[in-house]
């Protein structure tokens, strides 16, 4: 498994996914590439955030936020 | 990365070049003290920090004493190792020249790198330091190499172990993911700000509560710090409390078995100064002797006696033959002068002058005036008596004696004291008796008191024996400092408390103000801005929480593998079991302990030996799961690592190290023994039971004068 697909599933596992935002097991993606599809904004915005981080090499911080924040004040 | 070989050249005692050529897994290097084991390790300590800049320290003497003047030499240390990308060569060095005066002259300090390109064989000089970076990171090498037992102890430093755990474990990937997302989560929090401040009333709000928080935030850091320390003191007192826990019931024994000792030891003092022995030489010597003398004296008594009666016979029929020969003198004389003298003192002079003043004759009560006849009569008589009582010299040298000397009444006296001493003489036997009975009882009593000293004693012995702390005075003084840290701990604890009382107190003040804050901006600012802090709120919760939990994993699987090797090292020996506990300093600093615990959960302080076994199995562990995680395996170099321990535990040390995955290079004075015969070292045979990939014998070579360091030249013999 890549590293990427471990980091996001290694996230995934919180409990605040279920007891907060109501995503069940199943719904939860197994690689990155499925997280940066995910209709689960908070599951999208961790695959972006990941996605960003484990570029070579890293984006900047302004490229970060541009891109996060803008995905979340558009898909909510 | 391993290291393929190590090349010493003209550096202190590594005459010319000596070279060790290492394999992956288990290298050893026996040698005696001071042979050169301690300045392999310190070369490669200067090939990868060259911390001594005094230069001239690090030549070999034996080389400059060959040289003549102007002539030079290189000293140098470098190293080639091999990682998965290749092999490179990093060498630290300079030149020696020799000064008219023969004073040592170094130049061209130097610090190269090489790499070699495995395909064309071509050799890439690149940049010492950045290689050695690249190559053996820092903070690596950091925990590579360890000199002596001490250091092994790194944990100690409370930084340390949290250090290397975020350095190895894969807790370190998600180090970014939680400072990048609180990074997003202030960005979000800013863009709700703006919103919310657009509106001037909410600005003017916004403004005072994000004042009192900025207040509060401050008053929770200077909390955190007081804290922090608070913590940290109450951490080491516990320890010390802990630690003396262990001796202090030795201690309190110790301290009533002292005084018991002091009380016999006193009572002892006491009875040996009223037992008088000395009846062996004033009663023995000077009266015992004269237990038999009463038939003596008894006998002299007599002997004396008559003989003082026969004196005074002789002296008195002397005496009469004298005085009978003196008055007819006298009579004689009388009868020349026609005179009858008066009786010799009747009157006496002093009554006739007192006759003749008195003008009166108080013989015949008439009286005498000045110039009569009886008056001339007075005068003649007293002037005629005058006469008669000078004393003639030629009587004086004529006067008879019977016996010169008066020995007499000398022996009568002694015969009277020898009377008084005879009562005490007859006392002597019951005084002795008694004495003895006396001293007997006494030297009975300090007999009891004596053996019941050596009891206590010896239980004060066992006492020491058993506590691990030999000291006497310092285990006395864990027992007095005992009592004190714990009220010390008590003050502490209440002040932590006291604390942490007023932290919640302020989080929750802080929390009240951030409702109130994320009121404002509920009724303010654009919903989908909320949304959005909202969730990046939750994802950094969601990334510092893994990267913990990454963390959490990381030490159980520490303490394991720690307690698997602790097993092994220690294998038919006392282990325990260590114990790793996270404790949260202030907000964002966490510290591991590390603790030893026998079975049942009791706390054990470890000796040296089974510290040393506990230090060696974290860093063995510590390795291994570097190497699960990070897919790079780092070299490790110890000298003398296991000196507490005896070569039988050595040797299961080291073949145990053996079958760890990693390179490493351990320097023993072990197995090293020298032949009584002629003097010369040899590698004894146990070591040929030794698991190990290559080994090396560095030794100097012989003869040399251990004054003269132009000697000195270690020899490096492959085993």
């Amino acid at each position: 498994m890549a590293k990427k697909d471990e980091l996001l599933k290694s996230f995934l596992t919180h409990d605040l996914l279920v007891s907060k935002y109501k995503i069940q097991k199943e719904e939860l993606p197994n690689t990155l590439s499925d997280g940066l599809n995910s209709d689960k904004p908070i599951i999208k915005a961790i695959a972006l955030i990941i996605e960003s981080l484990e570029k070579s090499p890293p984006v900047t911080d302004k490229e970060l936020r541009t891109s996060v924040l803008l995905f979340l004040n558009t898909a909510i | 990365m391993i290291i393929k070989k190590i090349q010493i050249e003209n550096f202190l005692c590594y005459y010319n070049e000596k070279s060790f050529h290492f394999e992956d897994g288990l290298n050893i290097i026996l040698g005696e003290n001071n042979e050169g084991k301690t300045k392999f390790f310190e070369a490669i300590e200067w090939l990868f920090n060259g911390t001594n800049t005094q230069l001239e320290n690090l030549v070999s003497s034996k080389k400059f004493k060959e040289i003549t003047f102007e002539e030079s030499f290189k000293v140098s240390v470098s190293m080639v190792v091999e990682n998965t990308n290749g092999e490179y060569k990093i060498s630290r060095s300079f030149l020696v020249n020799k000064t008219k005066n023969n004073d040592i002259e170094t130049r061209g300090l130097n610090f190269e790198g090489q790499e070699t390109d495995l395909a064309t064989g071509r050799r890439i000089p690149i940049n010492g330091q950045e290689l050695l970076n690249a190559i053996f990171p820092f903070q690596i090498r950091e925990y590579s190499m360890f000199k002596g037992e001490t250091e092994l102890n790194i944990f100690e430093n409370e930084e340390a172990l949290p250090n290397l755990i975020n350095l190895f474990s894969d807790a370190k990937p998600y180090q970014k993911y939680t400072d990048k997302s609180r990074f997003l989560r202030e960005r979000a929090h800013q863009a709700v700000k703006e919103s919310t401040e657009a509106n001037q009333k909410n600005q003017r709000a916004y403004n005072i509560l994000e004042s009192e928080i900025f207040d509060l935030e401050r008053e929770k850091e200077r909390l955190n710090i007081f804290l922090s320390s608070t913590e940290d003191q109450k951490s080491k007192l516990e320890k010390n409390i802990k630690e003396a826990e262990k001796f202090v019931d030795n201690a309190e024994a110790l301290s009533t078995i002292n005084e018991l000792i002091k009380k016999i030891e006193e009572k002892i003092t006491y009875l040996n100064s009223k037992i008088d022995d000395n009846y062996t030489t004033s009663l023995f010597d000077e009266y015992w002797i004269l237990q038999n003398f009463e038939p003596i004296h008894k006998e002299f008594v007599a002997k004396i006696s008559e003989h003082s009666k026969r004196r005074r016979e002789l002296q008195s029929q002397f005496d009469q033959q004298i005085g009978i020969r003196k008055g007819e003198e006298k009579a004689k004389a009388e009868l020349i002068n026609n005179i009858i003298p008066l009786p010799i003192g009747t009157p006496s002079k002093a009554h006739m002058e007192e006759m003749l003043h008195d003008e009166i004759c108080k013989v015949c009560n008439r009286e005498a005036k000045v110039g009569s006849e009886a008056y001339s009569y007075m005068m003649q008589r007293l002037t005629e008596y005058l006469e008669t009582q000078k004393i003639n010299d030629s009587e004086l040298d004529t006067k008879e004696t019977l016996f010169k000397f008066d020995y007499t009444n000398r022996l009568e006296n002694l015969s009277i004291s020898h009377e008084d001493n005879l009562k005490n003489i007859r006392l002597i036997e019951t005084k002795i008796k008694d004495l003895f009975e006396f001293n007997d009882k006494k030297k009975k009593e300090i007999e009891s008191l004596k053996e019941e000293l050596e009891k206590q004693i010896k239980e004060r012995e066992r006492i020491l024996g058993n506590s691990k702390i030999a000291n006497e005075d310092k285990l006395l003084s864990i027992f007095k400092n005992y009592t004190s840290w714990q009220e010390d701990l008590k003050d502490l604890n209440k002040d932590f408390y006291d604390l942490e009382a007023k932290q919640k107190e302020i989080l929750k003040k802080i929390e009240s103000k951030k409702e109130d804050i994320n009121k404002i901006d509920e009724n303010s600012a654009v919903a989908h801005l909320l949304k959005t802090r909202e969730i990046l709120n939750d994802i950094e919760n969601i990334f510092t929480d893994t990267k913990e939990k990454k963390f959490d994993e990381f030490i159980t699987k520490l303490e394991n593998k720690s307690n698997k090797y602790f097993g092994q090292i220690n294998v038919e020996a006392f282990t325990g079991e260590i114990k790793f506990s996270k404790k949260r300093i202030g907000s964002d600093k966490v510290k591991i302990e590390i603790s030893l615990y026998e079975s049942g959960g009791r706390y054990f302080v470890p000796g040296t030996a089974v510290r040393t076994s506990l230090n060696i199995s974290i860093l063995l562990a510590i390795s291994e799961l570097a190497n699960e995680e990070n897919n790079e395996t780092y070299p490790m170099i110890f000298d003398a690592p296991t000196s507490s321990f005896g070569e039988t535990k050595t040797g299961n040390f080291l073949n145990l190290i053996y079958k760890t995955s990693n390179q490493k290079i351990i320097l023993l004075k072990d197995f090293v023994a020298t032949n009584k015969d002629n003097n010369t070292l040899f590698i004894k045979s146990e070591f040929n039971s030794i698991n190990r990939k290559k080994a090396f014998w560095v030794k100097l070579e012989r003869p040399f004068d251990d004054k003269d360091l132009s000697t000195m030249n270690t020899e490096v013999i492959t085993l």
